[in-house]
């Protein structure tokens, strides 16, 4: 989480160097932020979804939706698990322009966010499983920033 | 229409996903997976596009850093001093406080890239002050607090005009030039509503704030009212780009809230860039999700596919203008913003260009048209946030947003049949098409 500040603050106060290494951190910076942020920092009532039927139904049939999603999501992030490695792996003959970072260990936070994600849903499935629901969080409350 | 093609599947994976409550941001990615999965591409494409497009897309830093600027602004007094400023000057008139309420929201999109946060911050002010003693009835208030919000993001800074210039390679700076006068438009179009409902509708006046403290006043308000100076300023003075102007709008705001009015604490800063990192995670999972997905639309060709469509029609440019404020407002009553801009538009796109539509007008028309989208119900996230705010039920906000919502309809209308509006002040500084 506190990555998440850190990457925020190095943004605004390296940005006024025209110089290209920090532009480069920005962006790097950027990448993490998002998945990294993602990964463990958004709570589930800031995503941005569609919830227009998901929060018009009974809880029960809600836990239900919540759990078939879940697990939806979880075969398909798994399935691509071994693809996405080698991917990543691939990668570490580039290095980037500037602060020669070696591009698979730049790469690497994808797999923590594969990961993390399926952890996050697999956590979700078995709240569902056990009975409960999830609850709706207030309209609006998540994801607007337009 | 085949239901084993891999792209129908995709398309009906990400419906069916997000029917079932995933954020749409997964849902999309889920959906691209099952994609690569049927049509037995690499599935690591998934990564290399995620991964390659938010490395490859500086100007989206844009985005977190005017989410930032918003929510010091918003932690600040910044506001306060402004609504001051704004009050001394249309306060006297009748519906003083609804003026002010407009004028303060053309100021404020001046400074702010989002219409969530104009509503969440000013907004909120404004709710209080207008129902204080009785003076407007609530849903009045929150109707007009809706709507003035939709300016936010039409005036530059914006991070809806960011995302499109992501999507369609237009001048970012132009963009931001073309959204003034349609903002300000849009502002007036509602100031004329108010003034000829004020009369019948019996709206207050305020006490009159006396000339002589109105230097003051300004003053006091002009490190703020100072704030779109320096960014517009700095775009097309040529310092900076607009990603290095939208960190200096951030650090501008804190510098603001933090020195000079000393009005913000280190845990209002530690909760604003907490609120901004949130944000910024949720919008980026949507980014991610679109980049995969756009991805996958650009291996079935479908932007060239509609435009062949749409081409057996003899649609002239004002028609197909026309039909595409239809479809995004249509699209707008159901589905969020960011969504609609990631992944409608740029599929309609390529078809604006090829009818010699000139690229920011169709911006704007696009942006405006989501803004809009915002205040239409059954979803309209603006309208839910002032239920919660104002406390009234969704719909009584509804009936008191419908004439604002006819008014900018007909602004809208104005701005996509006269392109001149939105493309005069960008000529004048330069651009040509």
């Amino acid at each position: 989480m506190f990555l998440a500040f850190i990457a925020q603050i190095v943004f605004r106060y390296l940005l006024n160097l025209p110089t290209g290494w920090t532009s480069e951190l920005t962006v790097i910076c950027w990448l993490w932020l998002i998945l990294w942020g993602s990964a463990f920092v958004v709570r589930e009532r800031d995503e941005i979804r569609f919830d227009l039927v998901y929060g018009a139904v009974r809880p029960s049939v809600r836990r239900w939706m919540a759990g078939m999603g879940a697990l939806a999501l979880i075969v398909l992030y798994l399935w691509s698990l071994p693809a996405v490695w080698d991917y990543v792996t691939f990668m570490k003959v580039q290095r980037t322009a500037y602060l020669k970072i070696r591009y698979d260990h730049l790469y690497a936070i994808y797999i923590v966010f594969v990961i993390a994600i399926v952890g996050r849903y697999l956590w979700l499935l078995w709240a569902a499983l056990r009975g409960r629901a999830p609850t709706v969080a207030e309209p609006g409350s998540g994801g607007g920033s337009l | 229409m085949n239901l084993t093609d891999p792209f129908v599947l995709s398309i009906i994976a990400i419906v069916v996903l997000s029917l079932l409550g995933l954020p749409i941001g997964h849902a999309m990615i889920g959906g691209s997976i099952l994609y690569l999965l049927v049509a037995g591409l690499d599935m690591g494409t998934v990564a290399e596009q995620i991964l390659n497009g938010l490395y490859s897309s500086y100007i989206l830093i844009a985005v977190p850093l005017f989410i930032l600027a918003a929510e010091l602004m918003n932690a600040g007094t910044i506001t306060h001093r402004l609504l001051d400023f704004c009050n001394a000057i249309v306060g006297r008139f009748r519906g003083g406080l609804a003026l002010v309420n407009v004028v303060q929201s053309v100021i404020f999109a001046g400074m702010s890239g989002s219409a969530i946060a104009d509503a969440a911050g000013t907004g909120k002010m404004m709710q209080t002050m207008m129902t204080d003693r009785d003076r407007y009835p609530p849903a009045f208030a929150a109707a007009l607090t809706a709507a003035t919000a939709v300016i936010g993001p039409i005036i530059p800074p914006s991070i809806p005009v960011v995302l499109y210039a992501l999507v369609s390679d237009a001048s970012i700076g132009f963009l931001f030039l073309g959204g003034v006068i349609p903002g300000i438009l849009m502002g007036a179009v509602q100031a004329g509503l108010i003034v000829a409902t004020a009369r019948r509708r019996n709206f207050p006046i305020e006490a009159p704030v006396p000339m002589r403290d109105l230097p003051v006043i300004t003053l006091r308000a002009c490190p703020a009212l100072m704030m779109p100076v320096v960014l517009l300023g700095g775009i097309y003075g040529g310092a900076t780009t607009p990603t290095e102007a939208a960190a200096v709008a951030a650090l501008y705001a804190l510098l603001v809230s933090a020195v000079l009015y000393s009005s913000i604490t280190p845990g209002g800063l530690y909760g604003s860039l907490l609120a901004s990192a949130r944000t910024t995670a949720s919008i980026g999972m949507l980014i991610a999700g679109a980049l995969v997905f756009n991805y996958v639309v650009t291996v079935e060709n479908i932007p060239e596919t509609l435009r062949v469509f749409l081409g057996g029609y003899d649609l002239t440019p004002l028609g197909y203008l026309l039909l595409v404020n239809v479809i995004l407002l249509a699209l707008g009553c159901l589905l969020e913003g960011t969504t609609i801009l990631l992944v409608v538009v740029p599929i309609l796109i390529p078809t604006a260009r090829d009818l010699g539509i000139d690229l920011v007008h169709f911006g704007i028309v696009v942006v405006i048209n989501i803004m809009i989208g915002l205040i239409t119900p059954p979803y309209g996230l603006l309208l839910f946030i002032m239920t919660s705010i104002a406390g009234v039920s969704l719909g009584s906000l509804i009936r008191e947003v419908l004439p604002f919502l006819l008014a900018m309809l007909a602004a809208l209308l104005l701005i996509t049949l006269v392109p001149g509006t939105v493309l005069w002040l960008p000529r004048l500084l330069g651009y040509e098409n």
